[in-house]
């Protein structure tokens, strides 16, 4: 039977987020889907890690945002958002916090009232405090006993410099002289209108336009944050020794840019070739043809002030040194060698449906949404980028590798037993 | 609520349609009923080694992925005790691509001596990763081991060691392959913004002209775990940061009456961080760093599983009493009105939630077809609404025995 030809999306509609601003400077946007029963808000407040002013500041204070309000308990809170079946999610990175409450529309109105409580008053009580860092610290206690997490820790320090906002971890210690005070000051600082911006998706009729407007409305005045960033200290190579591990963790990357540069799409595109899906040349060379590996991954990632490009893997002990070789040779392959047209076609076809994946479904268009703001653009731009991924040639994926993926300015980090005899 | 359209085509194929009209993308589940319980239990591990295989491709089509990723779509597979899965989204123009593979590989598989040494290799990086280079990652393999002595659930999907995948056989292969991957094993659910018939329509054209082979139909005779008559315990010692306990208690299996009252009481216990668990043992008495409860949900008698690890200032002893406290408190105090309340609301929401995507429908469709009730999908909820404070406890009575529980003291290395 003749197999069916596949049609390539040409274009990708991501309706464009109705855009208000309110009294107090807090950009509003809302994407109505009103045929879901379902609605997700998300606030986004410029207070991730760079802008911390003690270790370990900026997750607790995130993360202790519904550990007790002037109204309500830690407990009373969870217990109002598990009765109406919604939730609370807190995600942080470097540079930013995303809080998001997901609830039925019918439960909407309860949900909205606690999440007042959780952005407007938190009080961060002591005992919770000290429940909270006790756990985190045995987490990141057990998190650091794998050679993933070493190599993790190991490559940020490589690529920005030990001391470097987006480069620094801290001793699990930290979180024993962590106070109140600190995570009050942290939040006073940056929970403020100016460094906030709402994205609603789903079922949004008037009354709930209203009071997504009302609550954020409430967001007190403040100075926008802008964290100082240090010049970058790139070190080319680290190991971290693990006695007794039987697989090595591997990273390697370099500094680029972020995601306005012009290059950055075209990196991913380059990312994707090396390392972005199943059959990738470093998915067929590690695992396909030598069984190394249960996987190997590379991509472009984003901080509001730089980008890099990265790949990881975790591979036997006795073949670390080889598949290092193996994953070099595929660097240094891509700049010399012009890639065939109909990879090149599999890998921009893969990318466009990625991109419909992302935004299949009231949420994923709100987080598509949010990385967009996050960039200084608009919706438009979903589109705009894959026209320019479905147009770039073999002669670009080459030229953007040898120009970016030299070997002298590669960071290879490996984590693993006997990682310093490689 | 999801709606469907089911057909049986004349080789025995299962097929369930749902229509999404929401979606550009279409979801295509095949499911096919094999898993680890219906391994050999000194060739355990193959199921799951046998779902990697099934994507080395076939004699008409060298490779399963690049035909996928050219249409713009995405997949992958999972194996568990009961069954093994795959699944392809793509946008819904491309949905005959899916049907093109899936029946393509149902009987078309091409394996050598070289892919299997390979993919044997790769299975074993794996057990690595996950099992053996992870903290806590044998935890529920002993747990398994010292809960059923019989059933075939003593094992993980794994595998009990790397040794048993490094003697899988290209004979192993050709065996399982001829008498598991057939149309009269397996139920495809298909997701997406298209007419049911059309997906019926489909699923005749691509998957009508496969022959079940039709020899027999392999009368499932696992051996049934035999009740347990005395409290187990298991103590080992292991070089991670933390202590950890875990207790399991036998209970009915996925459609069975004791399962749906366990699910429930694990959310009062553990869903949220409103369960009593957390607010109790993390928060109150500040005992553990993270506890949970859950059932196994497998599809033979399965387990109820307390499970925690330890703040280094609680030895295990009081671990271990803090959680019979708790299942105390099931027994001898009826749970309130408004917290039965709250579970059931959150187990609706989550339903609703779990409807978001085609992905998910696709996939549910297939699992409440393989249970045998496909209209279970619409009615848990109103089964779990009808559970009272009365049957919680009766229920907590009946399963939370100490002859009827398995202990597993996993303790840190100083």
């Amino acid at each position: 039977m003749k197999h069916p030809t596949p049609q390539i999306p040409t274009t990708i509609d991501l309706p464009r987020a109705e855009r208000t601003r309110l009294d107090n400077g807090t950009e509003l946007y809302l994407l109505p889907a009103n045929e879901f029963e379902v609605l997700r808000v998300s606030f986004v407040f410029r207070a991730g890690t760079v802008h911390q002013r003690r270790p370990f500041a900026a997750s607790a204070t995130a993360n202790l945002l519904a550990e007790g309000s002037a109204r309500l308990s830690a407990r009373e809170i969870a217990e109002q958002l598990d009765f109406y079946g919604s939730y609370y999610d807190v995600s942080i990175d470097r540079d930013f916090v995303y809080l998001s409450f997901c609830t039925l529309t019918r439960f909407f109105r309860e949900t909205l009232a606690t999440a007042a409580e959780i952005l407007l008053h938190p009080l961060f009580p002591e005992p919770e405090l000290r429940t909270y860092c006790a756990k985190r610290r045995q987490e990141l206690d057990i998190e650091r006993t794998k050679v993933e997490t070493e190599a993790r820790e190991a490559f940020a320090r490589s690529l920005f410099g030990a001391k470097h906002p987006y480069g620094i971890s801290y001793p699990g210690s930290e979180y024993e002289t962590l106070t109140r005070a600190d995570v009050e000051e942290h939040y006073r600082r940056l929970y403020t209108a100016e460094n906030c911006f709402v994205v609603c998706s789903g079922h949004i009729g008037p009354e709930e336009r209203e009071a997504i407007a009302a609550l954020a409305r409430q967001l007190p005045h403040g100075t926008r944050a802008e964290a100082p960033m240090p010049a970058t200290e790139t070190t080319h190579e680290a190991r971290v020794t693990h006695p007794g591990a039987v697989q090595s963790s591997i990273r390697i990357g370099r500094l680029l840019f972020p995601r306005q540069h012009p290059d950055f799409l075209g990196m991913q595109v380059v990312a994707a070739v090396l390392g972005g899906y199943f059959g990738s040349r470093l998915m067929q060379a590690l695992r396909e043809e030598r069984g190394y590996t249960y996987g190997v991954t590379a991509a472009m990632v984003n901080f509001e002030r730089e980008g890099y490009f990265a790949l990881a893997t975790q591979v036997g002990t006795e073949v670390t040194a080889d598949a290092l070789r193996l994953i070099y040779d595929e660097i240094e392959r891509l700049r010399t060698v012009p890639m065939e047209e109909s990879e090149l076609r599999l890998v921009q076809n893969i990318l466009a449906g990625e991109m419909m994946r992302i935004l299949d479904g009231p949420f994923g268009v709100a987080d598509a949404t949010i990385e967009n703001i996050l960039c200084g653009m608009d919706n438009d731009s979903i589109a705009r980028n894959l026209q320019r991924i479905r147009a770039i040639t073999p002669a670009e994926v080459q030229r953007l590798a040898t120009q970016y993926l030299r070997r002298e300015d590669l960071v290879t980090v490996v984590a693993g037993a006997d990682a310093e005899g490689i | 609520m999801i709606t469907y359209h089911t057909y049986k085509l004349s080789n025995g194929l299962t097929v369930i349609a749902n229509r999404d009209r929401t979606s550009k993308l279409a979801a295509v589940n095949l499911l096919y009923r094999v898993g680890a319980r219906n391994e050999d239990p000194e060739r355990t591990g193959f199921a799951h080694l046998f779902e990697h295989l099934m994507f080395r491709g076939t004699r008409r089509i060298p490779d399963f992925d690049r035909p996928v990723q050219m249409a713009c779509g995405d997949n992958n597979a999972f194996t568990n005790n009961d069954y093994t899965d795959y699944y392809i989204t793509l946008p819904v123009v491309n949905l005959e691509t899916a049907f093109w593979l899936e029946s393509d590989r149902m009987t078309g598989l091409d394996i050598s001596e070289r892919k299997l040494t390979l993919e044997k290799r790769v299975v074993v990086e794996e057990f690595r990763q996950r099992y053996l280079n992870q903290p806590y990652g044998d935890q529920m393999m002993l747990l398994r081991s010292l809960a059923y002595h019989v059933h075939p659930y003593r094992w993980a999907t794994i595998g009990r060691t790397p040794e048993h995948i490094e003697r899988a056989t290209l004979d192993d292969v050709r065996t399982f392959y001829r008498r598991w991957y057939r149309p009269s094993n397996a139920i495809l659910s298909v997701s997406g913004d298209l007419p049911e018939e059309q997906v019926a329509e489909l699923a005749e054209r691509w998957f009508g002209p496969i022959t079940d082979p039709g020899d027999g139909n392999f009368p499932l005779t696992l051996p049934a775990e035999p009740a347990q008559t005395e409290a187990r315990r298991l103590e080992v010692e292991r070089d991670v940061p933390a202590s950890a306990i875990s207790i399991a208690f036998h209970i009915g299996g996925r459609t069975s009456p004791s399962f749906f009252a366990g699910d429930l009481v694990s959310d009062l216990l553990a869903g949220g961080d409103s369960g009593r668990l957390y607010q109790h043992l993390v928060k109150g008495r500040k005992l553990f760093a993270s506890v949970n409860a859950y059932v196994t949900g497998e599809v033979d008698p399965g387990l109820f599983v307390f499970t925690g690890q330890l703040l280094p200032t609680t030895t295990l002893e009081q671990a271990e009493t803090a959680l019979w406290e708790e299942i105390d408190r099931l027994i001898n105090e009826p749970a309130p009105e408004r917290e039965c309340e709250k579970v059931k609301n959150k187990f609706e929401a989550n339903t609703l939630f779990g409807e978001l995507n085609v992905m998910n429908k696709a996939l549910n469709l297939g699992f409440y077809e393989m249970l045998g009730d496909l209209t279970l999908l619409d009615r848990e909820v109103s089964l779990y609404r009808a559970i009272d404070a009365e049957r919680i406890a009766t229920f907590s009575r009946e399963t939370f025995r100490r002859e009827n529980s398995c202990t597993l003291l996993y303790k840190a290395k100083r």
